[in-house]
């Protein structure tokens, strides 16, 4: 479909920029050049899904953070946010609690070159009627008046593949936007090189990508293409080249896997919740079902989903085939990217979600010889803001995206976003440092876990022998014992040894600055026949150990666990039958960050209704008295309009954080 | 390079009335008039001149007659005005000129700043760092280049869930075992934790950020030889023993040459702007008029 030229090297383009001398090894990364190089790996850190002004939804929302912004957010760096009073200077900030590890700033393919042309009074585009709706919407001054021409250009990714174009602005060919195109994407090489820290220090890694942001009828297909270093293709591949994602695999495939250039690059699907369930549709392009060479494809080039971010969870739904009670974590009550955007609350289809795509695969697996969705697990923000990483429950200033803007002054009252959307998630891998070889390498294996938000790490090992000691052993050792016996999270078990059945080995720590832990959890599944059992096994720590919150203040009450170790072995293995097992660590329950909020605002939740607490009208408590004396959270009407958010009964108040592992699979003989 | 050369003819343009006002020495440069509130604080009277001479180079220029944007924001404003009017857009924004309104639309008067504030900043290939540049910058400030000091440490951990009660005589035990360790390593002592190493080379920032401000502190502190605990934490008690420590230090340029260009790419932006700005101010005579 494109005729753009076969894959470049920007590594010239970047040195030569750099002044600092050129040569072949511009991007090489050998493992073992950072000071803190652990062979047993460490974990670390990052955020894989960011947006800055360079996405066109971002950028109409009120973004004017960059790349470099994102960078330096990651850092620890304070940066500015919307909206920005009428002499452009932004009226909030937000800072990161901790540095993150690693970053990949992922911004939407689809109009790279929309905005830089559409912003660039030289060039052809700029007198386009698209070009003039873009600027008038950016200096719109209500949110009427960005919405429709968002719509409008913005639609273009969610037409039907068949009839995916760009848009029309780019002119003859779309040449215009393809030059364009090429020239943001040498500068978003170029700063993600520039942050990338080659010292031995090694304080932040950075890895070129963006989101391929195809959505037929906004069900959401996304994915973030993610380079292992500055060897990248020629253009980032978006919707309007490739409609299909084989179309963009095959595009990874001959201009970085296939190219004999050492470029290496995987992509990461996202949002499989927002996709009206035909994310793991055994269907290609052609409308026939999967072949052993789609698998395989599927399998190579996307090793890791995400599975939780700022738009939801895509674990599984409530109410599915097994008994899950935690399955209802930050699920939308949206079926598609439309719906979120409007706001039209609907069911999402099982089918959308991961769980889902765990039975099909190894189902497919069985005929195909390949499993195509035996993924590892991710988290992200998707951040719309450039905040990398900004996962405070009790800081929370919206990622905006699908979600409330905030551009416009003065900030609206209530929550800084749809209140169904939440602060998003982090993903961590476990590497022997942190340099660009590593973590990709850590990504291409699956060792890698993703968690709501905290920081909580967790290790797993699957095996046949361990001791049941293990929780015992030093760390060193039992890493050791864990690689030389068995695999890491996000490995297929190796053959069966005699007549055991698989051991795992968990061990996970709570968040040293968030909440302890309640539990561990092993979520195994299986295929019994062709039926895709589930099970899951509380396997460490205690989910009656009656820790709770304050309702009033967002305290937490009780005590949960600092860290909690395993050995678990599957007492119903079958060894005839495929299955994975991932683990799920569990904290005990925290306040959501709509809590957070309306406690902050004096309001109390605590009530199957959310009727407000008639406590609150103590004036020994010194609360507002006469506010509470005028609400009825059974009547709406008696609130402001943006205090009645907090009353809204389908909002948890309270919030279980987690991590997942990546999962552990098993084979059996053929 | 179409854009390289637009921004060099948009500077040219920007400064020409300062770089005419200095080569004509005596001769006075425009004049403006700027009006303030009574009670406008210096601060904000600056402010309000500084946009005066940025607009008025830009209309002197012609930028508020040729912006697509102002245009499209006029030709839209006449016709909420004139919802009648069967005039073409042309001559919607002819009318829109006449009637002054590009002078005072706040729309307008945004963009207009924005692009002379991106002119003003626009950096011409003859400043592009070099090599020479760089190497320089990074000497001038070590600061922004400079990374963290590293501790190699021993570590040994208690852990609280899973020695509950035990966990303060264990700590004591523990520690005289330590005690009597003398310089021999802690091998087989303490529980694990994931990632934990009973010896490593890390920063104090880094066990802060994973075991809490305790732990971080006694790091920090960086005090070599003794074992260091029991210190808190959320999991439970620590021992540290600091074997040596790396100072901070800053890269070579051949390490973080990118990183350092785009910070003097960044301070070069700044550095342009202000002399821009400079000089226009100096170009021009200005009266400034307090409002009632």
């Amino acid at each position: 479909m494109l005729r753009s030229p076969i894959a470049v090297l920007t590594a010239f383009l970047i040195a030569a920029l750099s002044g600092c001398g050129s040569d072949d090894s511009a991007f090489t990364d050998e493992l073992g050049r950072c000071a803190e190089f652990d062979k047993q790996r460490q974990v670390y850190w990052g955020d894989t899904h960011v947006h800055t002004e360079l996405s066109f939804d971002a950028n109409l929302q009120g973004t004017r953070t960059t790349q470099e912004d994102a960078y330096d957010f990651a850092r620890g760096v304070t940066i500015d946010l919307q909206p920005y009073d009428e002499d452009g200077v932004a009226t909030r900030t937000a800072t990161i609690d901790r540095p993150l590890h690693f970053v990949m700033v992922s911004d939407h393919a689809e109009f790279l070159s929309t905005i830089a042309l559409c912003n660039d009074s030289s060039s052809p585009a700029y007198g386009a009627d698209q070009c003039v709706d873009y600027r008038a919407a950016k200096e719109a001054t209500t949110p009427e008046g960005v919405f429709s021409t968002f719509a409008l250009i913005n639609a273009l990714t969610a037409v039907q593949q068949e009839n995916v174009r760009y848009p029309a602005l780019c002119g003859p060919g779309d040449e215009d936007c393809l030059q364009s195109g090429m020239d943001v994407w040498s500068q978003i090489v170029e700063s993600a090189e520039a942050a990338y820290d080659r010292s031995d220090s090694c304080q932040l890694t950075t890895f070129p990508g963006y989101e391929w942001s195809g959505g037929p009828e906004t069900k959401n297909l996304h994915r973030n293409v993610m380079f292992k270093d500055g060897n990248v293709t020629a253009l980032p591949y978006s919707y309007f080249d490739e409609p299909y994602p084989e179309g963009l695999w095959a595009r990874l495939k001959e201009e970085c896997l296939d190219a004999d250039n050492g470029c290496d690059v995987l992509a990461i699907p996202h949002n499989s919740n927002l996709s009206d369930g035909i994310f793991f549709e055994n269907k290609m392009a052609n409308g026939q079902p999967f072949t052993t060479e789609y698998a395989q494809t599927s399998h190579a080039i996307e090793p890791v989903i995400e599975i939780y971010q700022h738009k939801g969870a895509s674990e599984c739904l409530p109410g599915g085939t097994a008994p899950d009670e935690l399955c209802g974590f930050e699920v939308l009550p949206f079926p598609d990217l439309a719906a979120t955007n409007l706001e039209n609350v609907g069911e999402p289809d099982p089918k959308g979600f991961l769980r889902f795509a765990y039975g099909e695969g190894m189902k497919l697996e069985d005929s195909l010889g390949v499993n195509p969705f035996q993924y590892g697990i991710t988290a992200a923000t998707d951040t719309h803001i450039s905040a990398s990483g900004f996962v405070a429950e009790n800081d929370f200033k919206g990622h905006g995206g699908a979600g409330q803007p905030n551009r416009f002054l003065p900030a609206p009252e209530g929550f800084p976003d749809i209140e169904y959307l939440s602060p998003g998630g982090l993903t961590a891998v476990w590497a022997e440092e942190n340099a660009r070889e590593a973590i990709f390498s850590a990504f291409r294996r699956k060792e890698t876990f993703g968690t709501s938000g905290p920081r909580i790490k967790v290790r797993m090992f699957g095996g046949w022998d361990y001791p049941s000691d293990l929780c015992n052993a030093a760390e060193l050792e039992r890493a050791a014992q864990g690689y030389a016996g068995g695999v890491p999270m996000g490995g297929t078990l190796p053959p069966r040894s005699g007549s055991a059945a698989p051991k795992l080995v968990v061990h996970a720590m709570q968040d040293s600055m968030g909440a302890p832990l309640q539990r561990i959890q092993i979520v195994k599944g299986w295929l019994e026949g062709q039926e895709h059992r589930v099970e899951v096994y509380d396997v460490a720590g205690n989910p009656d150990n009656g820790a709770s919150v304050d309702m009033r203040t967002c305290e937490r009450r009780g005590e949960g666990f600092g860290d909690l170790c395993t050995v678990w072995e599957d007492p119903a293995f079958d060894p005839s039958q495929r299955a994975y097992y991932y683990a799920r660590v569990i904290e005990v329950p925290t306040c959501r960050w709509t809590t957070w909020q309306c406690v902050r605002a004096v309001y109390d939740c605590n009530d199957p209704v959310r009727q407000i607490d008639l406590d609150c009208c103590d004036p020994v408590a010194g609360l507002n008295v006469d506010w509470c004396e005028s609400v009825d959270c059974r009547d709406p009407e008696s609130l402001p309009p943006a205090d009645a958010r907090c009353c809204d009964p389908r909002l948890e108040p309270t919030i279980q954080e987690r991590a997942w592992t990546s999962p552990i699979w098993y084979q059996p003989a053929p | 390079m179409l854009r390289t050369l637009l921004h060099f003819f948009l500077i040219g343009g920007v400064l020409f009335s300062a770089k005419t006002a200095f080569q004509r020495g005596e001769q006075a440069g425009p004049e403006i008039t700027v009006r303030v509130r009574s009670d406008a604080t210096p601060g904000e009277i600056e402010k309000e001149i500084r946009e005066a001479i940025l607009l008025n180079e830009v209309r002197r220029y012609g930028w508020d007659r040729t912006d697509p944007i102002v245009f499209d924001h006029l030709v839209r404003n006449m016709r909420f005005i004139e919802p009648e009017s069967t005039d073409d857009d042309l001559r919607l924004y002819l009318r829109a000129l006449q009637m002054g309104m590009h002078e005072h639309d706040p729309i307008v008067r945004a963009r207009l700043l924005y692009r002379a504030r991106q002119a003003l900043e626009s950096i011409p290939e003859d400043r592009m760092p070099s090599r020479a540049d760089l190497q320089s910058h990074l000497e001038s400030h070590p600061d922004r280049f400079e990374r963290e000091g590293r501790v190699r440490m021993q570590h040994v951990f208690l852990s609280r869930s899973k020695r509950g009660a035990a966990l303060a005589t264990d700590a004591r035990e523990m520690r005289e075992k330590l005690s009597g360790l003398g310089e021999r390593p802690p091998t087989g002592l303490g529980d694990p934790l994931p990632g934990l190493r009973a010896e490593q080379l890390v920063t104090a920032s880094e066990i802060q950020n994973d075991y809490g401000a305790e732990p971080g502190r006694v790091v920090e502190e960086g005090i070599i030889g003794p074992w260091r605990g029991p210190v808190s934490s959320v999991y439970g008690l620590h021992f540290v023993r600091i074997l040596s420590k790396e100072p901070a230090y800053v890269p070579s340029l051949d390490v973080i040459g990118a990183e350092v260009r785009a910070d003097r790419l960044r301070e070069i932006r700044k550095e342009l702007r202000e002399q821009r700005m400079a000089a226009l101010r100096d170009a021009y005579t200005v009266r400034v008029v307090r409002a009632p």
